[in-house]
């Protein structure tokens, strides 16, 4: 989903608690340059807020560098 | 659709306190893990910051905060009338040291001091 919103980013997701509801995302994508901490993460965000809509995420740790 | 006269308190709080977090729990009892990261990292800050317990009206205050500032989780940080972020920006940013530069303060020797978890691990049903 990450990568469908952010063409070109490496996304590596790691499972938490083994429950596939706790993960812990890195992104690094070049659209992430120029923008601030906070515009990165709501790049990611909302490419996945369908899934903490359906439920099928409680958290997200997201950590974005730009590349 | 958020509570107008809620908005425009969360505005005038935001306005009128240069360091604000939006938290669940309280500094003393956090009732969050991630609450309780931003608060550890403001602890070891020489800074006076507002804290607001969002537990009592969760669900207005995250409409409020997604107008306001596109963000519907907590804890939120804000400085000087912008949202910096949330745990996970908040402890990068006090790692790299823009955290101390966007309060105007002096970066801390010490880390933050990792206080024991709130809540014990997810129990395993085998």
């Amino acid at each position: 989903m990450i990568e469908a919103a952010l063409p070109g980013a490496e996304v590596e997701v790691v499972d938490e608690t083994g429950a596939g509801d706790h993960l812990r995302a890195t992104v690094r994508a070049t659209q992430f340059e120029g923008l601030s901490r906070i515009d990165q993460h709501r790049l990611v965000k909302a490419a996945v807020r369908a899934r903490f809509d359906d439920g099928q995420i409680h958290a997200l740790s997201v950590k974005t560098q730009p590349r | 659709m958020a509570d107008a006269e809620l908005k425009s308190k969360v505005e005038e709080l935001i306005a009128g306190n240069p360091v604000l977090l939006f938290m669940k729990g309280t500094p003393e009892a956090p009732r969050c893990g991630f609450s309780m990261r931003v608060v550890q990292v403001l602890d070891t800050m020489d800074v006076e910051y507002g804290a607001i317990d969002v537990l009592p009206a969760l669900q207005p205050l995250r409409e409020v905060t997604a107008e306001i500032a596109d963000w519907q989780t907590f804890p939120q940080l804000y400085v000087n009338g912008e949202l910096l972020g949330g745990a996970d920006i908040v402890e990068e940013m006090f790692e790299s040291g823009e955290l101390a530069e966007a309060l105007g303060v002096e970066q801390p020797a010490a880390a933050p001091q990792a206080a024991p978890p709130a809540q014990s691990p997810p129990l395993q049903i085998e």
